[in-house]
């Protein structure tokens, strides 16, 4: 297993390396020059020219890029234009949201879609599959925002059950009901997927052989369904959870502007807005290898799940 | 056997596509009808938006702000006194523009490279890392590094569209013309000398191109969440356009007190995405049940 982890490390690499270079590409092609922006309109070509030297942007591009890679690693993103604090430093505010917001949709939407799919798929071709399949659909057609607007509008404001604007604090402090709102709403997205894919997989798996013993030998039906045919279907399901990273990302920026939570997603889309590219590319960058480690976690997880992946 | 001879096999079966009845199959199930025509009703108030819409989507009445639906305005006003109806209408000509822009230069470049990839075992390596690379990139964050460098924009969605179709279908292509490679006309054709063109063209890509359709129509949906979301960002279509994403986030400053300024262009892009996602899953269903999950 250790192997296998290394491997896919190694193979991630690269992956890495693009989404570092096309970061590094941002700040190279951005229309304006940084060092202009810094210097503020009325700069002197002195001026203008040392902060050029000072940032290195009169170096060839390949040594500006190994230059790039070594401040990353430091943790050097470069400063604000618009607060002048370090990126690294309005970063690290921002993962700990973003990652509890996540986190949060996860624990709503994969208990949910497990039960309604598996739900489904012992009800096969009753009216209760085609509901739970009907909203399934529906759910995968539906934009993150129209769900967080119908939250807001009712849960939110109308009912006044529960914040929706910000974050009061982390979850240990009281943060919690603020959270239910924004994790609710990336979490009733994923929903669909997952219960659509759990129903075919609980499906195919309760065709098998092993799940006929598993009867045949008297078992209860709970059981046959919980730990035979659950737990084998589950490896395409967490296939799934990985190939839905991208949209849980998508979704959460989107989530995070609408709630004001405050995120890494809100943050690029704050700098974006308002032109403060070092800010808006230490963001996305973030951002990607967020993606990048959720799919290595899949993975890891998927040799856990499936033995078999070790041994070919 | 002469090159001809051999080609019609190939066109045989090439793929579900050409099976007749498909439109007929299609048609009996009641719920991909009434997608079918509920996307082509859409598509065509898309194209005909001047004259179907009853307003100008861009005169505005501040004697008539934020009203609700009625008969005079069937989906109501805006902070504007801007029709929303009319707007609606022309927001989906430009969210289904945007949404057939990405999916078919991404499914055409998509189709290419995974063709290539399969066809030269040499290009694989590179081709498929340079797949991995793209989808280390999920679409919203393309769509804000575009917009970031070149300003938000439609050009920044459609950038963002195409690239987020471009490695899935890469792959999806890879898939079927690697299956395609294995067969024996594909031998056969290249012992009778078939050029390196034709063989990619008639032989191979005519044999998947039913796989990649039918995948492009499954993507077509999501691909038009993904650009909604973006307009919703601010990163899309910049006002006064009318685009549906961006009316939505337009109406949520005013949730509160005219909550269907938002909600109805957010009930149009879902209209149209479950339309296209029924239709989608129907298709699949019909004409490449293997795409199945």
């Amino acid at each position: 297993m250790g192997r296998q982890i290394v491997h896919r490390l190694l193979v991630s690499f690269p992956a890495l390396l693009g989404v570092l270079f096309l970061c590094f590409c941002l700040l190279q092609v951005v229309p304006a020059d940084p060092a202009m922006i810094i210097a503020g309109p009325e700069a002197k070509a002195e001026t203008i020219a040392a902060i050029r030297n000072e940032l290195g942007l009169d170096r060839p591009i390949p040594i500006q890029f190994a230059e790039y890679i070594g401040r990353v690693l430091r943790g050097d993103l470069g400063r604000s234009i618009i607060s002048n604090k370090m990126v690294s430093e309005e970063l690290a505010l921002t993962i700990g949201p973003t990652v509890e917001l996540m986190l949060g949709a996860m624990l709503i939407a994969v208990p949910c879609g497990l039960a309604l799919g598996t739900f489904a798929a012992v009800r096969r071709g009753r009216l209760s599959d085609r509901i739970i399949m009907a909203i399934s659909v529906a759910g995968v057609s539906m934009p993150v925002f129209f769900i967080g607007l119908i939250l807001i509008q009712y849960v939110g404001f109308k009912w006044g059950l529960l914040p929706f604007t910000g974050r009061t604090g982390p979850i240990w402090d009281g943060g919690l009901p603020s959270l239910v709102l924004p994790a609710l709403t990336l979490g009733l997205v994923l929903i669909g997927p997952i219960a659509r894919l759990t129903r075919t997989a609980v499906l195919e798996v309760l065709g098998a052989d092993f799940v006929r013993t598993a009867r045949a030998k008297g078992l209860r039906e709970t059981v046959v369904i919980i730990h035979h045919a659950l737990r084998n279907a589950l490896i395409p399901v967490v296939t799934l959870i990985g190939l839905q990273a991208a949209f849980l990302l998508g979704g959460a920026v989107v989530t995070e502007t609408m709630f004001s939570w405050p995120g890494v997603g809100r943050l690029a889309v704050g700098a974006i807005v308002s032109s403060d590219f070092p800010t808006a590319q230490g963001a996305i960058m973030i951002l990607a290898i967020a993606f990048l480690t959720i799919n290595l976690l899949v993975d890891v997880l998927y040799v856990y799940l499936d033995p078999r992946v070790q041994r070919s | 056997m002469s090159v001809e001879a051999l080609n019609a096999p190939a066109a045989e079966t090439s793929g579900p596509l050409s099976r007749s009845g498909v439109l007929h199959r299609l048609a009996r199930d009641k719920v991909a009808a009434v997608a079918a025509l509920v996307l082509t009703l859409i598509a065509l108030s898309a194209v005909f938006a001047p004259v179907v819409a009853p307003y100008d989507p861009y005169l505005t009445d501040l004697t008539k702000v934020m009203q609700p639906p009625s008969a005079e305005h069937w989906f109501g006003t805006d902070n504007t006194g801007r029709d929303i109806l009319s707007r609606v209408i022309y927001g989906t000509r430009n969210t289904l523009m945007l949404g057939l822009i990405g999916v078919v230069i991404g499914g055409l470049l998509g189709g290419l490279l995974g063709i290539l990839a399969a066809y030269y075992p040499r290009a694989d390596g590179w081709i498929m890392r340079l797949v991995d690379v793209m989808l280390a990139f999920p679409a919203i964050l393309i769509g804000l590094a575009v917009a970031a460098v070149a300003g938000a924009g439609l050009g920044a969605v459609v950038i963002a569209l195409v690239v987020a179709t471009v490695p899935d279908v890469a792959r999806v292509a890879r898939g079927a013309a690697v299956g395609v490679m294995g067969q024996e006309f594909m031998e056969a054709g290249r012992a009778v000398g078939v050029s390196d063109r034709t063989l990619i063209w008639r032989y191979l890509t005519l044999n998947c191109i039913s796989t990649i359709f039918v995948f492009l129509t499954l993507r077509f949906g999501q691909i038009i969440l993904i650009g909604s979301a973006l307009g919703f960002l601010g990163m899309g279509a910049q006002p006064p356009t009318a685009e549906l994403g961006m009316m939505a986030a337009q109406g949520r400053d005013f949730l509160f007190m005219a909550p269907h300024i938002a909600t109805i262009p957010s009930c149009a892009i879902f209209v149209i995405v479950l339309a296209a996602n029924l239709l989608g899953d129907a298709l699949r269903d019909v004409l490449d049940p293997r795409l199945q999950t």
